[in-house]
């Protein structure tokens, strides 16, 4: 009876034994470690000085700015996958190359495409080249910090709307055909379509996908701001896991390090805890 | 569901309670030295690039014939990792027993870790040069292994295309500005390859044009860390450096192009007429060569801008060895530290590398003119001046230095946050 009882604990120890050892122990040594200073006063408590550090630090304040920046940008990177897998599965003419085509930046590696797009995006560059011979003026793509952390979300969501493209085609499968049919006999335009039709039909797909760009953007950008940008010019394409690792590695300040990654922990907890919320309750709409 | 979330945010709230000072060891115990040490381990980002190799070999060779039961293992590093890397075992108080460093700040900020060398190096102090950037408080912490410094190089198939004299190159401002036009005008190049893309361009144009800028009073109080931010020759620096953007002396696009992978490639295709380098590592005599004939490379001293300013060479160690606190037998280590810049390794490393070693005794002047300018230099050359300034506010500098190009902020307001910067230290 007594052995009955105590199973379920035995059955779950391991996988929270992991959980416990690998995440939540080596976070709170973190969370702990950010209260304790830098150099000199290396293991002695600082109290919050860390946080009033960060608080007050420009460049952490940009990094923060820019987080905010990518979720404005969140509907064109989940609408452009959107679009163009609409477009082939409606089967527009060559839609099999698109189809591989589209999926092809997915494979390679953030720090292959930066090198690529550092050499079309430069000054003297291909792509500059092109908008003179239209009359238009050379852009410094990655050196204007208005516009570099636009150029370096540009070539993230080039290089990774493969995935959400496959998601969304996976997700037109599931569409009843015979509702396009329908519209298709009393004669709805293709935006009509789109409207009434393909985005009701895709709500799961489309939170899905909304889901994960997110944690795409905010987590795996730091490949392409170290080729791109380096955080530059002046600062502009700081985001907090690049801040992270420059305070840590360059500017020799781990604790400092610690507090900004103890509060990009808090933001992502945030931003998770709303989209669990979001698909709970569309979840209950079905 | 519900609770679960719930579960979540409130572990987070008790972990952010719950820190409270407390959290890596101030000190490491210091092991036993009876203890026989058999093996040393070394971090470096050199030890794997065929280059080094012949002056590893060296190295190791002179430590076996003194130690020959001890074994050697060279860890070699990615340098873009490399600090991140050291950090870790640094916190950890465990890892390599003797590790490779730049001079400046990233060896002062680290020097809690690390052993003072003075008793074991003393016997190479006036054989190797650069040791100031290396040691902190007037402790040594490492021995330089070369000589890194801004030395600015000119394109002298440009200087005669424009019709000057590439023998002799300017000796002010005004005369370099006005040759400068020139050469825009016969042959397109800027005046200046700059590379600012991670702001390292505002480093070397203070350290490589400084000494003609600051008087010598300055300048030697600004090593000594008596800087004055409100001089106005000081000032005068990073009005220049504007004055450089605004006339278009730079090549197009300085805040996108790349330090070290880039500006380097804008100056041996002669797309620019000078550049303030490097002497060792890349982007130096050696590397242009590939490009550019050793003849066609000249070396000048930094214009004067004041008068009374006395131009010289500014360079430092650029890298070099130290010690870890933490090592079991600390003159084991050091005999190590001193293989590794005896004379014959070095030697290796300067036929090989093309580096400029810190070994004063080398001999090299078969290598080309540029080399023997920049050899000759050595002697009367100073502490560079940006390598005085830590970490922070040179990552400060750098953004503001973009800032200034593109026009955001402006001299004097650079100038105050600098001032502040460096004086929290």
């Amino acid at each position: 009876m007594r052995a009955e009882r105590l199973a379920p604990y035995v059955l779950v120890a391991p996988a929270v034994l992991i959980i416990v050892a690998l995440r939540l122990w080596p976070l709170a040594l973190g969370v702990n470690f950010s209260f304790t200073g830098d150099g000199d006063l290396n293991g002695t408590p600082v109290g919050l000085g860390n946080y009033l550090e960060l608080a007050a630090d420009p460049l952490f304040r940009v990094s923060l700015r820019n987080v905010g920046l990518l979720v404005l940008l969140l509907p064109v990177a989940v609408a452009i996958p959107g679009l163009l897998a609409t477009f082939i599965y409606l089967r527009v003419p060559g839609h099999r190359v698109y189809r591989s085509v589209y999926f092809f930046p997915a494979v390679l590696s953030p720090v292959i495409v930066g090198a690529i797009f550092n050499l079309l995006l430069g000054y003297d560059g291909p792509l500059n080249s092109l908008l003179a011979a239209f009359g238009a003026g050379p852009v410094d793509w990655l050196g204007d910090p208005g516009i570099a952390m636009f150029t370096v979300t540009g070539v993230h969501i080039w290089a990774t709307f493969g995935m959400a493209l496959v998601v969304f085609l996976a997700g037109f499968s599931t569409l009843d055909a015979t509702l396009l049919d329908a519209a298709r006999v009393d004669g709805a335009s293709l935006a009509r379509t789109i409207w009434h039709v393909i985005i009701p039909s895709l709500t799961r797909t489309i939170q899905f996908v909304f889901v994960t760009t997110m944690i795409g953007m905010l987590t795996s950008m730091f490949g392409l701001l170290f080729v791109m940008t380096s955080g530059g010019p002046e600062g502009s394409t700081y985001l907090p896991e690049y801040y992270i690792w420059h305070q840590q590695g360059q500017m020799n300040r781990p604790a400092l390090a610690s507090a900004a990654s103890t509060v990009l922990f808090v933001v992502m907890l945030v931003v998770g805890l709303l989209q669990i919320t979001l698909l709970r309750r569309t979840g209950r709409q079905d | 569901m519900k609770q679960r979330a719930l579960w979540s945010a409130l572990i987070a709230a008790a972990l952010a309670v719950a820190g409270c000072g407390s959290a890596t060891r101030t000190d490491t115990p210091s092991g036993d030295p009876q203890q026989k040490q058999r093996k040393l381990v070394v971090w470096d980002w050199k030890s794997g690039e065929p280059a080094a190799a012949t002056y590893i070999e060296q190295a190791k060779a002179d430590f076996a014939k003194r130690h020959p039961e001890v074994t050697v293992e060279f860890v070699a590093q990615p340098f873009d990792q490399y600090y991140t890397l050291l950090g870790t075992a640094i916190q950890a108080g465990k890892g390599p027993d003797v590790m490779l460093f730049n001079g400046g700040g990233q060896i002062r900020d680290r020097a809690g870790a690390l052993l003072p060398l003075d008793e074991y190096v003393a016997g190479d102090k006036s054989r190797l040069a650069g040791w100031e950037a290396f040691s902190k408080d007037g402790k040594v912490y490492a021995a330089p292994v070369t000589l890194q410094g801004h030395p600015i190089y000119y394109n002298k198939a440009l200087y005669e295309k424009a019709g000057l004299d590439p023998a002799a190159p300017p000796k002010t401002w005004d005369e370099l500005v006005t040759g400068c036009a020139a050469i825009k005008k016969a042959t397109g190049a800027a005046c200046f390859a700059l590379g600012n893309k991670e702001g390292f361009g505002i480093q070397f144009f203070l350290s490589g044009l400084g000494s003609g800028i600051l008087t010598p009073r300055e300048y030697d109080d600004w090593i000594a860390g008596k800087r004055d931010w409100d001089s106005p020759n000081v000032r005068r620096v990073f009005e220049l450096w504007k004055q450089t953007g605004d006339k278009g002396l730079n090549n197009d696009g300085a805040n996108s192009t790349a330090m070290f992978s880039d500006v380097f490639t804008v100056f041996e295709t002669g797309k620019a007429a000078h550049i303030i380098g490097l002497m060792s590592d890349v982007g130096h005599w050696n590397d242009f060569a590939e490009f550019l004939p050793p003849d066609k490379i000249g070396v000048m001293t930094a214009p004067v801008v004041t008068e009374g300013a006395t131009p010289s060479l500014p360079y430092d160690g650029g890298i070099g060895y130290a010690v870890a606190k933490w090592t079991k037998d600390p003159a084991l280590a050091a005999d190590l530290v001193r293989s590794l810049t005896s004379t014959g390794a070095l030697t290796a490393f300067y036929q090989k590398a093309g580096a400029i070693a810190s070994d004063t005794t080398i001999d090299v002047t078969q290598a080309g003119p540029a080399v023997a300018a920049i050899a000759s230099e050595i002697k009367t050359g100073r502490p560079a001046l940006h390598v005085a300034l830590s970490s922070k506010t040179l990552d400060l500098m750098g953004r503001l230095s973009q800032q200034l190009l593109s026009g955001s902020t402006t001299v004097d307001k650079a100038v105050e946050q600098l001032a502040a910067s460096d004086r929290k230290g």
